[in-house]
């Protein structure tokens, strides 16, 4: 069988040679037989035509040992590729209507798997990810200083990491990380040179991280437990990414000294290149430090506190080892190991001890929050672009049983000829494949932009995306793979109908006998695709009007000439002592700028992401496991973010490090622990704990602005003055970090197009270490905290037009095949009198019945689809009415379009010129 | 002259060749002459159908072509048996024996 391929592969491909081989052979043997001729008596010329005589037909002959040479399959094939080309090119509307179509259809999918792929599926970049586990499984960033409620622990403190480690030999090697690193950039300067201070973002590891994780160095070496010990000189590993980027590959880089928020920090060396940390952020780590380092850079004391959790944990297991005894196992040892602690100590928590738990999940992935965030999402989107290519498909369907249609009378001439039904099908078929094989390579394209579109959407404004959006492997299989069958499937029925036909039928005029068949799956396949747009528009709807709500929820601030300057003066070298001094200089600095009216200071702002929080406890009252975010702020804070005190006072002048201790809280505060008409104001509340201290007394209240999220309802908050630190938190080695500022609300009379350049110098001149961190007006930091509903929204209404389009274009397409089919007819109903709006209604009818056969079957759909989509959007649990109403006008004015232009054309018929194509 | 000539019954073509090649290699125009020859020129083979046995055994691998240079010094393609093709001829003379025997039975010929 072998040889029988190559033999026709051969033929196939040395054609010429092979020819005049066998011209050769066969002048060969007349020549030959002519010789026998003339030996035998018979001139030259007679024993010439005696042996063409006896020969037979030299071109038959050829033609049979052609045939004979195997070359039916594979040079058919190729034949029906070229004629299918040459037949695709003669329609050019119909060939770039399935290719686009197919194209996008399949290209929407192909990047929304592409995404799935990078985002779900892609496992860290370091040795055998398999057998790596993560102790916790949910994001309970950042700091934590209570018990957590329902016992399952993910984050720990570092003593307690090293517990873990001390009594598991289960786990090969065990590392801890910190959890919360992208909200504290430092500030890093190459020692020796004139490099700038460049603001960037750092990871404090344990000294097994790399160990763990099974990486070398690309240069140098790598932190090992040795570097994690109070005491060492500090060191760092910089990652691969800012050394090419930022010191171009400097081998110096090594062994140099740095300066991390102005302390000196050798840099061993360098970790390998892909390597991105342990989870996918939009600002990954560009130093690793040793946490034992973290007192010093950032004055964090919680590195030591037993009681404060800030570390994830993932260990390599040994093999064999089992999850379940060993999840039970830890469990065990928390539960004895916070017997003795603060956190556990009240009466209210006492039997939150024995939730304490464990769950074990797979690390390979790395820290799975930003997937956890966005995996909702994402399978949205898939089962969203899986309807649009049903949709396409449908429509691929339809477009090819017109066409197979319209070239009955072609198929029955053929068949009259002598053709096999076989071959016909086969090369009607070969028509569908080539066409889908075409799509398919226009759909990578497709979904390579489309991929890339997806990421700038989702990671606008960030410098560095963490996912790559070139196709892989899988995805360039499935596309191939999708285009073929859809090929296949929707060209085999059109390909069989088509060669149904009766040669008899075609040579006799008229094509009056139709399969009616094919008629109702045309028409079965536009009500589907009505339904299915019904349903995408819809959607569509909803998540706008879920958008507008998000955007147009009074979030109790103003945002007019309100600029946001974030900075940081711990990395300027600031200590605390020297805080007090620099808020009154920031101010003063400030409000010598001409136009400005407030000058605010905090520690965070309303609408980003950040937020502290701490247990609460009122005094006198028992303690309600409940705690609120706080925030520290200056007098002007308020009204430069537009918070309305609404009792009370607000935060004073008078409120300095020397008088006592003040508060004010907001309306959720209050509404938490108070009862309903207490009035707060005079009552003390504190850290929780048995002997209650009633550090701080409430002075007012405010409204409930906005912070973090608008979604997050029911936020407790209180403020704090700048320079007040209670004594009760003041066990710690080093003063509480929390009183360093970070961003400056500035308000000006009218809008100032240059303030950043003004927040920028003022700020140099009162230190030239004191930096711009970030600079945004008051309402390009609210937008950013919309950006994924905005994209999703955007998605959604970019795939409802497509869907629309497309069902628009099938009802187009079968409405124009109705009219061209019942020509004859429509000719001789208005030879008998029927008027030209007569005929348009009747067009119309079948088109408007289907729509709304569609409608019927989508409004139902679309309905019980709500439930699965609730969850992504913001207050809408039900359908609204009007967006309903309005996609089902839209679908009917559409539908409506579609169908009059055929309509029209229908009633232009000329009888006479109808009648006579019969 | 034809009336004198039997047609072949269908199949013994591709017989007759692999049997005038075991003889030994020869180009397509001396099996001709050497069937007629042997079968004491009553049976001719049609030029027509000739080459496209050839081709078609060669296709089976029965048969392999070569060029080579015949009696008068002239390119000619010539053909010969190749391992398969003298399996197959043993095992198609086999048949074609047991197969007229059985006829002849029938008939009542001896």
């Amino acid at each position: 069988m072998f040889s029988d391929l190559l033999f026709r592969l051969r033929s196939l491909f040395r054609r010429s040679i092979v020819e005049n081989e066998l011209d050769d052979e066969l002048q060969f043997h007349l020549d030959k037989q002519v010789e026998k001729h003339v030996r035998a008596g018979l001139t030259r010329e007679e024993g010439t035509r005696l042996a063409r005589l006896q020969f037979g037909g030299v071109g038959r002959v050829k033609e049979e040992c052609r045939e004979s040479r195997g070359l039916t399959l594979l040079e058919t094939a190729a034949q029906d590729v070229r004629y299918a080309l040459r037949q695709l090119s003669r329609t050019p509307v119909f060939t770039t209507t399935v290719l686009l179509t197919l194209a996008l259809g399949i290209g929407a999918n192909a990047a929304i798997f592409t995404l799935v792929n990078a985002v779900l599926l892609k496992n860290l970049p370091v040795a055998d990810p398999k057998t790596l586990v993560r102790i916790g499984d949910q994001n309970q960033c950042c700091v934590r200083g209570s018990a957590i409620a329902d016992g399952d622990y993910g984050v720990f403190s570092t003593h307690t990491y090293e517990e873990i480690k001390k009594n598991n030999p289960e786990f090969e090697d065990l590392a801890a990380m910190q959890a919360g690193f992208e909200y504290r950039p430092i500030i890093a300067r190459r020692g020796g040179n004139q490099d700038p201070a460049r603001s960037v973002v750092s990871e404090f590891v344990s000294g097994s991280y790399f160990n763990t994780l099974g990486l070398k160095a690309a240069a140098g070496r790598l932190i090992t437990d040795l570097d994690d010990v109070a005491g060492t000189p500090d060191t760092a590993v910089m990652s691969y990414e800012t050394w090419k980027n930022n010191y171009n590959g400097d081998p110096a880089v090594v062994g140099s000294t740095f300066w991390l928020n102005t302390n000196p920090v050798t840099v061993v060396g360098v970790a390998p290149e892909g390597f991105y940390g342990d989870r996918l952020a939009t600002t990954p780590p560009s130093f690793y430090l040793p946490i034992h380092a973290m007192p010093l850079l950032l004055g964090a004391a919680y590195v030591n506190d037993p009681d404060t959790a800030w570390l994830y944990v993932v260990g390599r297991l040994k093999p064999g080892v089992a999850w379940g005894p060993l999840e039970a196992k830890i469990g065990v040892q928390l539960k004895h190991l916070f017997a003795n602690s603060k956190l556990f100590s009240s009466a209210h928590d006492r039997p939150l001890l024995g939730k304490v738990h464990v769950i074990l999940t797979p690390g390979g992935g790395g820290i799975q929050n930003l997937q956890q965030a966005y995996v909702d999402r994402l399978r949205l989107l898939m089962w969203i672009a899986a309807l649009v290519l049903l949709i396409a498909c449908a429509n691929i369907a339809n477009l090819l049983l017109v066409r197979g249609m319209g070239r009955k009378a072609e198929m029955s001439v053929r068949t009259a000829l002598g053709a096999a039904r076989t071959r016909i099908v086969r090369q009607l078929l070969t028509e569908s494949i080539v066409l889908a094989v075409l799509s398919g390579v226009l759909a990578l394209a497709v979904s390579y932009v489309g991929a890339r579109m997806l990421l700038a959407l989702a990671f606008s404004g960030e410098q560095h995306v963490p996912i790559h959006a070139s196709p892989s492997w899988g995805v360039l299989a499935f596309a191939l793979g999708v285009s073929i069958a859809t090929g296949v499937l929707f060209g085999v029925a059109p390909a069989w109908i088509s060669a149904q036909a009766e040669p008899a039928d075609a040579l006799r005029s008229g094509t009056r006998s139709t399969a009616a068949g094919a008629w109702w799956l045309q028409r079965s396949l536009v009500v589907l695709q009505a339904a299915l747009s019904l349903v995408l528009l819809v959607g569509a709807g909803l998540f706008a009007e879920s958008l507008k709500k998000l955007q147009s929820t009074d979030m109790k601030l103003d945002a007019t000439n309100r600029y946001i300057v974030h900075v940081n003066p711990q990395a300027a070298g600031y200590k605390v002592p020297q805080l007090e001094a620099l808020s009154r200089t920031i101010e003063e600095q400030f409000h010598a700028v001409p136009g400005m009216v407030k000058v605010g200071l905090s520690t965070y702002t309303p609408m980003e992401a950040d937020d502290e929080d701490f247990g609460v406890q009122i005094q006198g009252q028992p303690w309600l496991n409940k705690g609120a975010s706080f925030v520290k702020a200056n007098a002007e804070y308020f009204d430069a973010v537009g918070t309305r005190v609404v009792a009370g006072r607000g935060i004073d002048v008078r409120d300095t490090s020397t008088a006592p201790l003040v508060a004010v809280v907001n309306q959720a505060f209050v509404k938490t622990f108070f009862k309903p008409g207490e009035n707060p104001i005079g009552h003390r509340f504190g850290p929780p704990g048995p002997k209650s201290p009633g550090d701080w007394e409430i002075v007012g209240v405010v409204e409930d602005t906005a912070y973090t999220s608008v979604r997050w309802k029911n936020h407790a908050m209180y403020f704090t003055p700048l320079m007040q630190t209670p004594p009760s938190t003041s066990t710690l080695d080093d003063p509480n970090s929390d009183v360093y500022i970070a961003a400056i609300v500035l308000e000006t009379a009218r809008p100032m197009p240059d303030m950043e350049a003004i927040a920028r110098r003022t700020l140099a001149g009162i230190n030239p270490n004191l930096s711009v961190v970030k600079f945004q007006t008051f309402d390009a930091q609210i937008g950013d905290q919309f950006t994924a509903e905005r994209m999703l929204s955007r998605l959604m209404s970019l795939f409802g037009a497509l869907a629309l389009l497309l069902a628009t274009v099938g009802l187009y397409g079968v409405t124009s095949y109705t009219v061209a089919r019942r020509t004859s007819e429509i000719g001789i109903r208005m030879a008998l009198g029927a008027e030209r709006g007569g005929v348009i209604a009747m067009i119309m009818r079948g088109a408007m019945i289907q729509t709304v056969l569609g409608l019927g079957i989508g409004i139902p759909v679309a309905l019980l689809c709500v439930r699965f989509v609730k969850s992504q959007l913001y207050e809408i649990t039900h359908m609204d009415a009007r967006v309903m109403m309005s996609a089902i006008v839209t679908l009917a004015v559409a539908a409506c379009i579609a169908a009059i232009v055929p309509a029209r054309r229908a009633a232009s018929i000329n009888p006479v010129q109808a009648l006579r194509m019969e | 002259m034809i009336a004198q000539h039997l047609d072949l019954p269908q199949g013994t073509l591709d017989l007759l060749i692999l049997r005038t090649l075991a003889l030994g290699p020869q180009h397509g125009w001396a099996i001709s002459e050497r069937v007629q020859q042997r079968s004491s020129d009553v049976l001719r083979i049609q030029q027509g159908s000739l080459y496209p046995a050839l081709h078609r055994l060669e296709r089976r691998g029965l048969i392999k072509a070569r060029c080579g240079t015949s009696e008068n010094n002239r390119r000619a393609k010539y053909y010969e048996l190749s391992k398969n093709g003298r399996q197959q001829l043993e095992i198609e003379t086999g048949a074609w024996e047991k197969l007229t025997a059985a006829v002849a039975q029938v008939l009542g010929v001896a």
